[in-house]
């Protein structure tokens, strides 16, 4: 029996006159999870996380967080929650230790606990040092770092990160990783939307995937290759330059015109695409053996979630020309 | 026109739509200026009378709609640029500091003066009425009219091009062009009874800084304050329009001196704390700043009895933190105490009602320079910084979130009125009488106070850019107090007793001054009108201020 869900919607629909940010989105998150959201611009990411933190009203469906209602009770939301929006929000004048003081009085975190929280916070997120700069000074991954520090402040089951690695450098990425991964490890439920898909792809273990407003893929991140893996993409490695063009008319009988087999006698390699399974694949090696020519590797290409995520948003467009086409 | 700032800046603002609003507003404004002093009787009096009448309200018009416009865009212009980087990339191109402060400056000088060109039509109406004279009057009155956009353009480039946000620049630009129109008029006040020729000059000149003294000559009256002149025949014109060129000049060579690839090279504040420091320098800037006010001693946390809100707004403006506060404290206390001296030795002969006139002058004045801008930036600046959201995510309830802000700005009024206080001494010492009086006056001055704050406030909570908010907030309350005693300056000459009584009961200034019974004012006794009129704006502003921030923090 899987567990009580942490986060919930239930055909969460936002319509702004004629315009549908967000159409019937289901979704469910339990605790300690790291659900990536990502979709194009304008795919109804922020706003999903607007109407979860009780910043905008939804149309229609439903919103929870620890099994309180997002819209009807905004303010105990505000406890579960903590927000990183994309932009920084600072405070000029202020240092760091005296915006966190604030955030932390604003909500309520008793004196004699806030230096606590707040070393812990600057800690967790290592930004212990910068505790005294002024915060307009600091540089856009330190303010990062401030700001997820500030989300962890009244210490919230829940973290939703807009954009978290968004400009950060190579190296503040990977420390930004480290931090996700430390803070699911604490048992945090974390909602992050970024572009960097590969970065997303090392730290999710719950992928969305959003496109004009509807949720196109949902589910694990082997879940969500295996619903957009169409077609497996496998490439031959061959001993000689000579047996290229051997090797693609074998396959091309025996696959056919779909498989799409292209040559590449620079580099000795095959490759195609195909449907088959496991048993299909077997033969048309055997063919190739039997035929005498020398296949060194015979490899399936390994797809990302950036692959899955242009699978989905290609099929998304075509359905739209599709669409278009027949109006 | 080959500048392309020029061209950029003049399309940039006649874009805008709220541009093609204040256009129409102001040819609103000036129709009904006309239609309501020109003649209804289909006659027309042969001595000009009436031609000058709605010749000087015109003129008038024409004079505060410049001071209000003519610095906004400029005091805007290159701070805004800095903020969105652009400025980085004019100052990378070959145009140089001079052509970049030139179209900038010829651009800040487009609206001005296409709306000195929508008032020649009511300015030819009363040429054609006959009585005023085009060498002698109109003319004269549009050079003024211009010599005030240039000055204001020069100054709200040079502020802007010093600040480094766009609130701060037009703040300061305001407030700087208040102290030249209207403060630098006060010295001559002072001296103009001494016949001191060398204390008359200096008043002379600096009153020349104020268009003014220009304005009352070139439409007949003698003054700025009845029976002391400050003219000299059109030789006050002459002063005047040095003044504003040699300002315009310096300020003008001071920003291209600054528009340099350096503005930018500053490096990011280190964040030193004192008390990581050496032990000599912990214990000197401890002595030098009294322990508490130090801006790099760490600051405690916030206590369980204070509103976050309003510990932020300290900390977060520039002037609310204890070292600025204490250091214009003590400029208030020293002026006052200064005033204090002054009386106490008979250096300069004050009767009580004169120390009173500037005491009141001096508290109104700090007041309304400083309120808007501590105030109109209240609401406005965390939607404009985006960290409204942030906190609108906190549990903190719209009524905690006004209070804590309107309660950060309280205190520092507070501070300011207290040290302002002991001139009111001075006057209880010279007569005892008056002690019903300066209470009446303490009311009233605290009554500014809140009226100000909330109207502030209440803008504040209607605008996205603490610019706007700001700008309107020093529009509304200088209209309100330095606007309408342009009709007192005129009173007897260019308008009607009547007309200025009715219209000074709605100067809180002007109450107080007639409390006091300054001179000029003593005929005047509407305080307790005065008193119910900012009762009743304050809760019309208490109710639209907790109406928005109610709104603003409520889903979308």
């Amino acid at each position: 029996m899987s567990e009580a869900p942490v986060v919930e919607t239930v055909e969460l629909t936002k319509i702004y006159g004629e315009f549908t940010a967000l159409d019937h989105l289901s979704i469910r998150l339990e605790k300690g999870q790291i659900l990536g959201f990502i979709g194009p611009n304008g795919a109804g990411k922020t706003t999903t996380i607007k109407i979860l933190v009780g910043l905008i009203r939804p149309t229609s469906g439903k919103a929870s967080i620890g099994g309180v209602d997002c819209t009807s009770d905004a303010r105990k939301i505000k406890h579960l929650v903590g927000y990183m929006p994309d932009t920084f929000g600072s405070y000029d004048n202020m240092r760091v230790r005296e915006y966190l003081d604030f955030f932390g009085a604003a909500f309520k975190i008793p004196r004699k606990q806030r230096q606590d929280r707040i070393s812990a916070s600057l800690a967790i997120t290592g930004a212990a040092h910068m505790a005294d700069l002024y915060v307009e000074s600091l540089s856009h991954g330190m303010k990062q770092r401030v700001a997820i520090a500030r989300t962890l402040l009244h210490d919230p089951p829940v973290l939703i990160l807009d954009e978290p690695a968004n400009g950060l450098d190579p190296a503040a990425r990977v420390e930004m990783r480290e931090i996700l991964l430390n803070l699911a490890q604490r048992g945090k439920t974390l909602i992050v939307t970024s572009h960097i898909l590969p970065e997303l792809a090392r730290i999710c273990n719950m992928v969305a995937i959003m496109t004009h407003g509807k949720l196109r893929a949902f589910g694990t991140l082997d879940q969500i290759m295996q619903n957009v893996r169409h077609q497996r993409m496998i490439e031959i490695q061959l001993l000689s330059e000579e047996d290229v063009s051997q090797a693609a008319e074998i396959l091309r009988e025996n696959l056919g015109q779909a498989a799409n087999v292209t040559q590449a006698p620079s580099e000795m390699m095959v490759r195609f695409n195909t449907t088959g399974n496991e048993q299909s694949l077997a033969v048309a090696l055997q063919r190739l053996v039997s035929a005498q020519v020398r296949v060194s590797q015979f490899r399936e290409m390994q797809q990302d979630l950036e692959d899955a995520f242009l699978s989905v948003t290609q099929q998304d467009k075509a359905q739209a020309t599709v669409g278009e086409a027949q109006a | 026109m080959n500048n392309p700032i020029v061209r950029r800046e003049l399309i940039g603002a006649l874009r805008k739509p709220n541009v093609a609003a204040l256009e129409v507003a102001w040819l609103a404004v000036l129709a009904a200026v006309i239609v309501l002093r020109w003649p209804a009787g289909g006659r027309v009096n042969l001595a000009g009378t009436q031609a000058q009448q709605v010749l000087s309200l015109l003129s008038w018009t024409i004079l505060v709609g410049m001071m209000l416009v003519a610095p906004a865009f400029p005091a805007a212009s290159v701070v805004a640029e800095k903020r969105s980087g652009t400025l980085a990339l004019l100052l990378n191109s070959p145009l140089s500091p001079a052509s970049i402060y030139l179209g900038k400056l010829i651009g800040a000088l487009g609206l001005p003066i296409l709306l000195m060109l929508l008032t020649i039509p009511g300015m030819t109406a009363c040429f054609a009425m006959g009585g005023v004279s085009l060498v002698h009057q109109v003319l004269p009155l549009y050079l003024i009219f211009i010599m005030v956009a240039m000055e204001s353009a020069a100054v709200g480039l040079y502020v802007s091009i010093r600040v480094n946000d766009v609130d701060s620049g037009i703040r300061l630009t305001y407030a700087v062009l208040f102290v030249l129109d209207l403060l630098l008029l006060i010295p001559y006040r002072l001296v103009a009874d001494t016949q001191n020729p060398t204390f008359l000059l200096m008043g002379r000149w600096l009153a020349s800084f104020s268009p003014l003294p220009a304005m009352l000559h070139v439409l007949g009256a003698n003054s700025v304050h009845a029976g002391n002149s400050v003219n000299g025949g059109s030789s006050v014109i002459f002063r005047f329009v040095i003044c504003a060129l040699v300002l315009s000049g310096v300020l003008g060579l001071l920003s291209i001196q600054r528009l340099g690839q350096w503005l930018f090279d500053r490096p990011r504040a280190s964040g030193k704390i004192t008390d990581d420091r050496s032990t000599k320098v912990q214990a000197y800037r401890r002595i030098m700043y009294l322990w508490f006010f130090d801006p790099q001693r760490r600051s405690g946390l916030i206590g369980p009895f204070s509103n976050p809100v309003m510990v932020k707004e300290f900390r977060t403006s520039r002037f609310g933190r204890s070292h600025w506060m204490m250091r214009l404290v003590g400029i208030c206390l020293i002026v006052s105490l200064g005033l204090m001296l002054a009386a106490a030795y008979g250096s300069i002969n004050f009767q009580p009602q004169t120390l009173g006139e500037l005491m009141v002058m001096f508290q109104v004045t700090l007041i309304v320079l400083i309120t808007p801008s501590l105030s109109a930036g209240l609401i406005s600046s965390e939607l404009q910084n985006q960290s409204w959201q942030l906190l609108r995510v906190t549990p903190l309830s719209p009524a905690s979130i006004v209070l804590g802000k309107l309660l950060s700005v309280c205190r520092t009024l507070l501070l300011l009125l207290f040290a302002t206080l002991p001139g009111y001494a001075v006057m209880l010492v010279i007569d005892k009488g008056q002690a019903s009086r300066v209470v009446t006056v303490l009311i009233t001055l605290g009554l500014i106070a809140l009226f100000c704050l909330m109207v502030s406030s209440a803008v504040s909570s209607w605008f996205r850019k603490t610019a706007q908010a700001t700008a309107l907030s020093y529009g509304l309350l200088l209209g309100l107090f330095g606007g309408t005693l342009v009709f007192w300056a005129g009173r007897g000459t260019l308008f009607s007793l009547s007309l200025v009584a009715a219209i000074l009961k709605y100067n809180p200034l002007a109450a107080a001054l007639a409390t006091i019974h300054a001179p000029g004012f003593n005929d005047y006794n509407f305080v307790l009108a005065n008193w119910w009129f900012m009762l009743a704006v304050m809760g019309i502003a208490a109710i639209v201020l907790v109406f928005r921030t109610w709104r603003l923090t409520r889903p979308d």
